[in-house]
């Protein structure tokens, strides 16, 4: 299969290795995303997907190999460190603040741009408190773009999943990202959630931020995504635009399976 | 705006309350035990960045108390410096401190950090016990000398719980505002979820220090407060029982809020001079309200103002349905 594809590499990975002791999780792992893309990385439970993505974004140790972002090596780098190269995150398990509201969350999303240092905090009351404001401000509109600006001062556990779903997706959000990575985002969601937060991701798309996902949901990587790429067993098996994975043998035969391959073809038929 | 305009109420009535106080009370053990009062919540308000926003376990309170009390003492009556160059020493001495035991608290939690804690603070008594040319050993410091400003020397214990008032008040509104910023969202965020904090670009090293070391200062604060006001302190008291104290008072007033660090302050600090009327049995009575406690208000006593305050929530909204 060969990449004849054009842009800007947004995200490099080169020869990305991770074992655990004996066990390894991500085998030489090499691929490339394109600006202004969708790209999914897909795969079988246990494939090594959420290890890759935990290691592009700082919250594990590479064994081996390098990530670049726009050029920049992150590898080595700390999450925090990285976060800070405009790359954002969820999580497969939503990892919100449970003590605060949602508005809060997204606040606290926005930390690391708030740069009054302690003391000037301390006595400038005023700067301290434009730029508490500014924040809020910035809340509200990105709360009002995401839909949940009647839950601003709920607290996440008293919300049904897919909104919590949501106030995660807006928290990364506040951080100006360039760069969002997805950890299974429609796991968990039902139908019509689904929908609503596929639809929201494209809107994100549209305003100008790159999307990594990782997703099991074959109906919204093959609808939504540019480029995919698909790991079994911590290794790269296949990649290409959504059209060419279904075709390919190999995927069907690790992942997607026979059925799917029926399925297609009674779509088609439909059609 | 509408809650901040009501906290800032409450805020002025209790300020008025606490400057009217004195003048109905002529019992100088009273005074004493406001003046206790007011160190106390200086603690307390501290240990909550820590303890209560972040959810690192700190039992070296006495440790910290007493490294506080003691440079502003040492410096006081060996050098002969004024009492507020002490204090300020102090407040240097819990930033050092706070840096130094918020850096293990990167690397161990939960009940290991809670025992290197207990361990720093036992380490610090048996050195001022031992260390007899510094610290005169057990026999402690005295001639210890009250603050002064203008030649104007605070003696009586009303003149002093008057100034400590106006240094509590100060360190309370500055916890308030800490507490509702940015970086009390970012203490609660490290207690809820490192990670996500990690990821969201914010270091956790700089804020759990950062919280260790607050802690450590309003601690060091008021050890020195209260060496300035005693006049002499000896190292026997700063043991574990009285680091654990300052947890109860945390958990009884309610972890996380200010107001309520307050409230379990005054309430902890006054209740066991309450129950004295029960000799032998006052002890085992409030060891067994603070059981309640733990297991009915968890969230300690501002608790029961917030559920009044869902409660009328949730009867607005049913009525708004119908």
């Amino acid at each position: 299969m060969s990449d004849n594809r054009e842009g800007k590499s947004v995200l490099t990975l080169k020869n990305v290795t991770k074992r655990f002791s004996g066990l390894v999780a991500v085998n030489d792992l090499s691929l490339d995303m394109k600006e202004r893309t969708i790209h999914a990385l897909i795969g079988p439970n246990g494939a090594g997907k959420s290890t890759a993505i935990n290691m592009i974004t700082g919250l594990l140790p590479l064994t081996e190999g390098e990530i670049y972002h726009e050029g920049t090596k992150i590898s080595g780098m700390s999450a925090h460190q990285i976060a800070q190269t405009r790359c954002s995150r969820t999580f497969q398990n939503l990892k919100l603040y449970r003590s605060m509201t949602v508005k809060e969350n997204l606040m606290m999303g926005s930390m690391m741009d708030m740069k009054q240092g302690f003391f000037p905090f301390m006595f400038n009351f005023g700067a301290a408190a434009r730029e508490e404001k500014l924040i809020q401000e910035k809340a509200d509109s990105i709360l009002e773009f995401i839909g949940l600006k009647d839950l601003a001062d709920e607290y996440p556990a008293n919300m049904p999943y897919g909104k919590q779903k949501l106030t995660e997706l807006a928290r990364s959000l506040m951080s100006d990202p360039k760069l969002l990575f997805l950890d299974e985002p429609a796991a968990g969601l039902n139908p019509s959630e689904r929908v609503e937060f596929v639809n929201i991701m494209l809107k994100v798309f549209d305003s100008g931020i790159d999307i990594f996902l990782i997703e099991h949901n074959m109906d919204v990587i093959m609808n939504i995504s540019d480029y995919i790429t698909v790991i079994s067993f911590g290794a790269k098996i296949a990649e290409g635009t959504p059209e060419e994975i279904q075709q390919d043998p190999v995927v069907i035969k690790a992942y997607l399976g026979d059925r799917y391959k029926q399925n297609m073809a009674r779509g088609a038929a439909h059609a | 705006m509408k809650k901040n305009k009501s906290a800032m109420i409450i805020a002025l009535a209790a300020i008025a309350l606490a400057a009217v106080l004195p003048m109905f009370i002529t019992n100088n053990y009273h005074l004493n035990l406001m003046i206790q009062v007011l160190i106390n919540i200086i603690i307390v308000v501290g240990l909550n960045f820590i303890t209560g926003l972040t959810g690192q376990m700190n039992l070296g309170t006495a440790g910290i108390f007493s490294m506080g009390a003691y440079t502003s003492s040492l410096l006081a009556t060996k050098l002969g410096l004024n009492p507020w160059i002490c204090l300020v020493a102090a407040v240097g001495m819990g930033c050092l401190i706070g840096m130094g035991l918020g850096y293990p608290s990167l690397r161990v939690s939960g009940v290991y950090l809670a025992l290197t804690t207990i361990g720093f603070s036992e380490i610090v008594r048996i050195l001022m016990t031992n260390l007899t040319g510094l610290t005169g050993g057990a026999l402690g410091v005295t001639g210890i000398p009250t603050f002064s400003i203008f030649g104007f020397k605070f003696q009586s214990n009303k003149e002093i719980y008057y100034l400590y008032l106006v240094i509590a008040v100060l360190l309370i509104f500055n916890a308030y505002r800490i507490v509702n910023s940015k970086w009390g969202r970012s203490f609660l965020a490290v207690k809820d979820n490192p990670d996500a904090v990690e990821a969201g670009g914010v270091n956790i090293a700089n804020i759990k220090i950062m919280a260790f070391t607050l802690a450590a200062i309003y601690a060091t604060i008021a050890g020195s407060l209260y060496s300035h006001y005693v006049g002499f302190i000896n190292p026997s008291a700063y043991n574990l029982e009285f680091s654990i104290n300052y947890v109860v008072m945390l958990v009884i007033g309610g972890i996380g809020s200010v107001p309520g660090n307050v409230l379990g302050a005054i309430l902890v600090t006054l209740v066991p001079e309450f129950l004295r009327f029960m000799e032998n049995y006052y002890w085992l009575v409030f060891s067994i309200i603070t059981l309640l406690f733990v297991i009915f208000l968890p969230n300690g006593i501002v608790s029961l103002f917030r559920v009044k305050k869902t409660a009328e929530k949730a009867v607005k909204g049913g009525q708004a349905n119908v």
